[in-house]
């Protein structure tokens, strides 16, 4: 298991405030943010690469804080693969192990074991500068993963790949973490690939770690406005709780919409566009909620449409191309948003 | 020449297909492009012509007695003290300035902006100063009589020749170096250190193989440089025939007494090592550009 206890460190632009995490053993954990939050500056850190200003770095019950990189056990992928390039495929996959002297049949054994694996058996005469983009990608996992790592480091594995090779490839880790299930921590922008793949999901904004939860969790509930926005929430608004009899309410703007939350006073309200649907009628019943405005804006978005409503405030919904069809949807056309009171997050 | 009516073509091409709207204009342009293309390259054809001049003539002279001069013991004797000292100074420089250029390049100390200053400084530096500066530290000092008396005598003699393209080439071979190495993307060294190698281990094993193309430029340009130092061999060893007789004080003496035919001789030598050296940079800067933009600055 991995403990990242009150890391801070500043280089360059990057500034690291504060990160605490525990990583459980096996455990497949995505540090999520933007582009220059310090993301990879997070894994040189566990790596070994620099030292934190404060802080300490535990691996499986051992204080790493400042142990030498070679002393780490770590494995760790880079976006842009660093694989040798003076070396062959097969001597990068078997640089730690002779590194480490280990005996020739062991080295075969577990070449063949983890190239069979990764399907690069084929590759292992030639040259790095000679392979595509994935097939770099897979030697470069196979070279980590080679020597057993306590945990292995992915800075953005998949970023480099085109879309087609990137979900085929997002699989794959999912699959070779299933088989090995080496302690993974792994770097992106890209929140589709925590979905997949991530156990927990740590997000972070300008070099803090804001939320830390299961990706599903995170995804329906952020508690801050930066981590909604980066999960693709575009409804967000301040309101406030109204309690009437048994039911909560929350007044936002001339709305009251009804709402599941144990919280008081003013709060954030968010709701995500794909659990709002737009209907001709109101739906009635004490579930949902309804709210009337007029279509302001359809932007199409691969296989389904936004819809943009003004309601007195701006409202976001996601309905899929055969949904818009049927009902022949128009800019300027008054139509019902109805979303459930569930869909209605609090924080 | 050639290349000038290439550069014109794809400029004339460029300018009719991106900027139609420029039409009106575009005969006026092309007269002052023109214009300008030919001034340029009318200026790069003068100092060809210049150098190969000076150069051809040196050869044309020399190559009458060549092959006497070059039978004759003097020249020999030369040419084998040159070799014998340039190749000596170099290595030694390589083995002195592998771990520096690493050094300043790799790690951050304090310190490190005026140590890396002072070591270029011999650089721009008059030959004849570094001499002099040598001199005054391996001559008449306690510790100059203390190398002297271990049996390391530097001022006027073979030693001293040695010292003297040392201290003039070290700059060169730590610039080529440091350069060679920066092109080593760190993070590979970092990697492999992260399977498992020490810091040393990751130097031979990823560093150093893969600088390989940038030592043996750094080798060869220092060389070439060693074996062309005059001013302050003179100083430290001075110019004794067939004592401290390198190519360039052979040149020196022989043209001094009037001698042209082993002048010319051990000019040409000169020369031909030379292009030979810039030759070898120069290819191994084309496999590796970061190598051939040190050429430019170095030469």
């Amino acid at each position: 298991m991995i403990r990242l206890n009150n890391i801070s460190k500043h280089l360059g632009a990057f500034n690291l405030k504060n990160i605490s995490v525990n990583i459980a053993k096996n455990e497949y954990f995505i540090i999520l943010g933007p582009t220059g939050t310090g993301k990879t500056v997070i894994l040189e850190l566990i790596a070994g690469m620099y030292l934190p200003d404060g802080g300490e770095i535990w691996i499986n019950g051992e204080n790493v804080t400042y142990k030498y990189p070679e002393e780490r056990g770590i494995g760790f992928v880079y976006q842009d693969y660093m694989l040798f390039p003076h070396l062959t495929v097969e001597d990068n996959i078997l640089f730690g192990l002779k590194i480490k002297k280990v005996s020739r049949e062991l080295m075969r054994m577990r070449r063949d074991e983890i190239t069979d694996m990764l399907g690069i058996k084929t590759l292992l005469r030639r040259y790095p500068t000679t392979l595509s983009g994935g097939e770099q990608q897979r030697v470069a996992i196979a070279r980590a993963l080679i020597t057993r790592p306590r945990v292995l480091l992915l800075d953005e594995p998949l970023s480099a790949l085109d879309p087609r090779s990137r979900e085929l490839f997002r699989q794959e880790l999912k699959n070779i973490h299933q088989q090995i299930k080496t302690t993974t921590i792994h770097v992106t922008h890209d929140f589709n690939e925590a979905l997949v793949l991530a156990d927990r999901v740590g997000v972070m904004n300008e070099g803090e770690m804001v939320q830390i939860g299961i990706p599903e969790e995170v995804f329906q509930k952020p508690d801050s406005e930066f981590v909604a926005r980066f999960v693709g929430i575009d409804n967000i608004y301040e309101g406030e709780i109204v309690a009437r009899g048994e039911d909560k309410w929350v007044a936002l703007d001339n709305h009251l919409l009804r709402v599941d939350s144990n919280l008081n006073g003013k709060v954030r309200v968010t709701i995500r566009p794909e659990d709002i649907i737009i209907a001709r009628e109101a739906k009635a019943g004490n579930v949902y909620n309804a709210v009337k405005g007029i279509i302001v804006a359809i932007i199409p978005q691969g296989s389904s449409y936004k819809i943009v409503l003004d309601a007195g405030i701006s409202i976001v919904a996601l309905v899929t191309r055969q949904t818009a069809g049927e009902l022949y949807l128009q800019e300027g056309q008054p139509v019902w948003a109805v979303f459930k009171a569930g869909a209605v997050h609090t924080f | 020449m050639k290349q000038q009516t290439v550069l014109s073509e794809k400029e004339g091409g460029g300018q009719g297909g991106d900027e139609p709207a420029a039409g009106q204009g575009r005969g006026s342009f092309k007269i002052r492009n023109r214009l300008f293309q030919s001034l340029v390259g009318l200026i790069i054809l003068i100092l060809f012509i210049f150098i190969l001049t000076a150069l051809a003539n040196i050869i044309w002279k020399g190559s009458a007695g060549l092959f006497s001069s070059l039978a004759s013991a003097e020249i020999r004797f030369a040419i084998r003290l040159s070799l014998l000292t340039s190749i000596t100074s170099t290595l030694i420089c390589l083995v002195v300035a592998l771990p520096v250029a690493y050094g300043l390049e790799r790690f951050r100390f304090f310190g490190q902006g005026f140590i890396s200053v002072l070591l270029e400084i011999p650089l721009s530096l008059p030959p004849l100063v570094s001499g002099v500066a040598l001199l005054l530290l391996f001559g008449n000092t306690e510790f100059g009589k203390v190398l002297a008396a271990k049996g390391l005598q530097f001022v006027f003699s073979v030693n001293g020749i040695i010292l003297a393209q040392f201290f003039i080439i070290v700059p060169y071979m730590v610039r080529v170096l440091r350069s060679t190495f920066a092109d080593v993307n760190p993070r590979l060294e970092f990697v492999a250190r992260t399977l498992g190698c020490s810091q040393w281990g990751a130097f031979c094993r990823i560093t150093m193989p893969l600088a390989g193309n940038g030592i043996v430029a750094g080798l060869v340009i220092s060389w070439a440089r060693a074996i062309g130092e005059f001013g302050c061999a003179l100083m430290v060893a001075g110019a004794t025939r067939m004592k401290t007789e390198t190519l360039p004080v052979a040149l020196f003496l022989n043209m001094s007494i009037g001698n042209l035919d082993m002048a010319m001789a051990a000019a040409t030598c000169l020369i031909a090592i030379s292009v030979t050296a810039l030759l070898v940079f120069e290819i191994l800067g084309k496999r590796n550009k970061r190598d051939s933009r040190v050429s430019l600055k170095l030469e």
